[in-house]
């Protein structure tokens, strides 16, 4: 027996540390970053980046980076995602000391302003070339702030999901159906960001506590990576006799999870319960029971339990996962993607060759980033040659040709640039892109997906089908 | 006129409401003397979704009954359904203290209660504790240990439970026309009663009542039911997908399936096709009869083949010696036989209720199977045998404790 509790220990104690550092980029960034410190964090770094000086000294985290010192002179960006990204290039050196030596790197910032939308890809990037995991942790505006805010947040989160190994995103249109309407407008921004912080502190909280059944880093990488960088995460928090039952449901509740229907297209997921020294086995059994009803009988589960005395009578469930798989992918993709998941040592190629500025340095079609590194060492005198060439070859698959035609097209200027991006190299190519295309075509068909006169009662689902929708359909069965 | 002895069945189902009027004779055989049924409305999945609707329904089924058996119904047998209703088995323990050796009747109760202590959801309420196998010191076997000498008593239960609140909506939709809910049973439980006689119970049995809106099962191993399972899916979705698959109003889709359905696929001569006839609101044309079987041999396969999936992952299926038993308004299509036969791989017989004196044309219809089936179960609560001892206790405490609060 002594033996065995020291196994147990030791093992716990071998496990190299997961140094979590949590970066806030710009206004909304250092708020998430306030709130994750307001309620408390294990052993991890808090960096504020901002070019706001006042907002920067208003911030409680720990170390602080001031970018564009001589672009704005400690204002603000003024919703210029362009000087945004500009300032933080200034302050490649700063950004890189202060991220260095962390393993996971959440990433925070509100896209659409100037700050967060500009300089957060590019502190994604540097972290990336220090071989962390990158979870980028963000917010959408509210469709009211603005088209063009939207489109610039829209953009930049093209850009993160390219470069980030996951993408937590969420949509403030979205909060507002966690918040009442009447409820106080600080109240409201409150609780979008405690939702925000609740993920960073979950994933962390799965990363370091010890646990009985132990989720270490490498599943915490499975799962994330292995997705299309769109992350579902769910956390839920409840105490009382039925307190399994209804942490899980708040934990579909999330927004995030739209009720748990979208578990269902996942490949992956991780569930960490945790709760004080009173948690049952029949209490884990029936999260997991009901959780099983979510989710299709490929999903590989990781399933995590903690014991933390701090947590008294409640009990936690958290749910990470992240949507789309390999599989689904035309092949083309799915060769760089099981490239990407097996090296993913190849990362800091992508630093080989020195960004544009604002010019993606990656394809901004949300095909994978690294599979490009992958590439690069091909080609890697041409892209050097002519620089703004870059991007074109890149968007291109291994064995097409470039056009020349697409690159003169193209102007330097970024904001422009994804709406003729994506549309124009899309017609001269014929058979890779022609696959793009499908697959667009495929995801569009689920949604009118007709379930007839059961739309609007209680769906019956099975092993992740859905029973109302006629089998036929759910099988690709020709009918006439 | 005031007749002793009278059971009443109520089965709310999702496409008719049906109440069964039987007597029970001095011989102690039943005999049906009246049935009174309704289609029904405000019903979904066999949970009602539309109270009031399905109330009137309800009562335009009792007053039915009650014309055509010369009876006053005050008191019916309910049966339940619904994608709600789970159940598990469980083994309860009970150790006699040391200056007793004989078990008592005491014993059996507490060994009950012993089995039914888990951990449930709050929501969730316990429908029946049905009684499996009773072991005394280890021996199994014991059919009543009641009287026996031993120390220790065991017993496996099956536990069927279901959310309380949509029990209650059943319950008050009765009580709300003032008639007293004398039991609640859950359909599949009670459609066995019907359908099975006692030496396959023995032998093992599965019976799959496919109905309008559920698929409810139940398989019998030794004699005891060993799991039971309701499946939210029923022929009011093979309707729903031919109307969807093939373009056409939901009523000619019902029309369709009746008529012409048939889920053996191959049987259509390429290219055969149906015609529908044109009526008022519908432009007639001709759809392909292959399509149309496509369509309804998806949905069953897939209801049969989860239903085996479930039975296979409790690892009863070798258990079952007498096969697979098909009843409920579904198991008339054309076909069925086959393609279940295919799919368990064991012989399957299309089953209706077991004969019973009185109004022969009832029991000759699978759709009726659960409603007899009720009567049946009322019959054996009310003559309190042993086989049947575990069913009875209670029921009228149940019925309580689903309403307390």
């Amino acid at each position: 027996m002594v033996q065995l509790n020291r196994q147990y220990g030791g093992e716990n104690n071998t496990d190299e540390p997961v140094l979590v550092k949590v970066v806030g980029v710009g206004g909304a960034g250092s708020n998430i970053l306030d709130r994750v410190m307001l309620d408390g964090i294990e052993a991890a770094d808090m960096v504020a980046i901002n070019t706001d000086v006042q907002s920067l000294a208003a911030s409680v985290a720990a170390h602080k980076v001031q970018i564009g010192r001589n672009l704005t002179r400690g204002l603000g960006s003024g919703g210029d995602p362009e000087l945004g990204y500009a300032a933080a290039e200034e302050a490649t050196d700063e950004i890189r000391s202060v991220i260095q030596g962390g393993t996971v790197i959440f990433v925070c910032s509100g896209l659409g302003g100037g700050t967060g939308s500009g300089a957060a890809p590019y502190v994604v990037q540097i972290a990336k070339e220090e071989n962390a995991l990158v979870l980028g942790v963000v917010a959408l505006p509210f469709s009211f702030e603005g088209r063009r805010r939207c489109a610039q947040a829209e953009e930049s989160l093209t850009r993160l999901r390219s470069v980030c190994d996951a993408v937590v995103c969420f949509e403030n249109d979205r909060m507002a159906e966690i918040t009442l309407p009447r409820m106080g407008i600080h109240e409201a921004f409150a609780a979008a960001d405690l939702t925000i912080s609740q993920s960073i502190r979950s994933v962390t909280g799965i990363l370091q506590r010890p646990g009985l059944l132990h989720i270490g880093f490498d599943d915490v990488c499975t799962v994330l990576r292995n997705g299309d960088a769109r992350a579902l995460f769910g956390y839920g928090e409840a105490e009382g006799e039925n307190r399994a039952h209804d942490a899980l449901a708040k934990a579909l509740k999330n927004p995030l999870m739209n009720r748990g229907a979208l578990l269902e297209e996942t490949f992956h997921a991780i569930v960490h319960i945790c709760g004080g020294a009173n948690v049952t086995l029949g209490e884990v059994q029936i999260i997991m029971e009901e959780l099983n009803r979510h989710i299709n009988d490929q999903t590989q589960l990781f399933m995590g339990v903690g014991i933390e005395p701090r947590m008294g009578n409640r009990l936690s469930v958290s749910i990470l996962s992240s949507l789309g798989n390999g599989a689904d992918r035309p092949p083309a993709q799915t060769v760089q993607r099981t490239a990407r998941v097996v090296q993913p040592e190849t990362n800091p190629k992508v630093s080989d060759i020195k960004p544009d500025p604002w010019q993606p340095t990656v394809p901004l079609n949300p095909a994978p980033s690294k599979p490009v590194a992958q590439e690069l060492p091909h080609r890697v005198a041409p892209v050097e040659r002519t620089p703004e060439r870059a991007p074109d070859e890149l968007m291109l698959p291994p064995a097409e040709t470039e056009s020349p035609k697409s690159a003169s097209v193209r102007p330097p200027v970024a904001k422009s640039e994804p709406k003729p991006l994506t549309p124009a190299p899309a017609k001269p190519q014929t058979a890779a892109p022609g696959k793009k295309t499908e697959a667009k075509q495929e995801t569009l068909q689920f949604e009118p997906v007709s379930r007839g006169r059961f739309e609007k009662s209680e769906p019956t689902i099975i092993d992740g089908q859905d029973l109302d929708v006629p089998t036929f359909l759910r099988k690709n069965v020709k009918v006439r | 006129m005031a007749r002793e002895n009278i059971y009443v069945g109520l089965e709310i189902g999702t496409s008719k409401i049906c109440a069964v009027v039987a007597e029970a004779r001095s011989d102690g055989t039943l005999k049906v003397v009246g049935v009174g049924t309704v289609p029904a409305r405000g019903v979904r999945k066999g949970e009602i979704v539309d109270f009031e609707t399905a109330k009137r329904c309800v009562h335009d089924a009792i007053v039915d009954a009650e014309e055509k058996s010369d009876v006053e119904i005050s008191e019916v047998y309910l049966g339940i359904t619904g994608s709600h209703i789970r159940s598990f088995n469980n083994r309860g323990v009970v150790v006699l203290e040391e200056d007793r050796e004989e078990i008592d009747e005491q014993d059996l109760d507490d060994v009950r209660t012993n089995a039914r202590e888990v951990s449930l959801p709050i929501e969730d309420c316990i429908l029946h504790t049905i009684i499996q196998h009773y072991y005394v010191d280890g021996q199994d076997g014991v059919l009543n240990p009641i009287g026996l000498f031993g120390k220790k008593l065991e017993a496996d239960f099956h536990i069927v439970y279901g959310i309380r609140t949509r029990i209650q909506n059943a319950i008050r939709c009765v009580k709300e026309l003032e008639l007293e809910p004398a039991d609640v049973t859950i359909n599949s439980f009670a459609t066995a009663q019907a359908v099975l006689e006692k030496n396959q119970k023995q032998l093992g049995a599965i019976v799959i009542d496919i109905g309008g809106g559920t698929t409810d099962f139940v398989v019998y191993v030794d004699g005891a039911v060993k799991q039971s399972g309701v499946l939210a899916v029923g022929g009011d979705h093979i309707t729903n997908y031919i109307s969807i698959g093939l373009k056409i109003p939901t009523a000619r889709a019902e029309k369709l399936k009746v008529e012409e359905g048939n889920v053996t696929l191959g049987t259509a001569f390429p290219g055969e096709t149906i015609l529908l006839k044109d009526e008022t609101g519908f432009a007639g044309r001709e759809i392909e009869r292959e399509s149309l079987n496509q369509i309804i041999h998806a949905r069953l396969q897939e209801s049969l083949t989860i239903v085996k999936r479930q039975i296979e992952a409790d690892q009863n299926l070798h258990y079952v010696g007498a096969g697979v038993f098909i009843t409920g308004g579904c198991s008339q299509i054309r076909g069925l036989e086959h393609l279940a036969s295919d799919i368990f791989g064991m012989p399957v017989t299309m089953a209706h209720a077991l004969p019973m004196a009185g109004v022969t044309s009832a029991f000759e219809n699978p759709q009726y199977s659960t409603a007899l089936g009720l009567v049946k179960y009322a019959h054996l609560v009310q003559m309190d045998r042993p086989v049947a001892g575990g069913l009875i206790k209670n029921a009228f405490q149940r019925i309580r404790g689903i309403f307390r609060n």
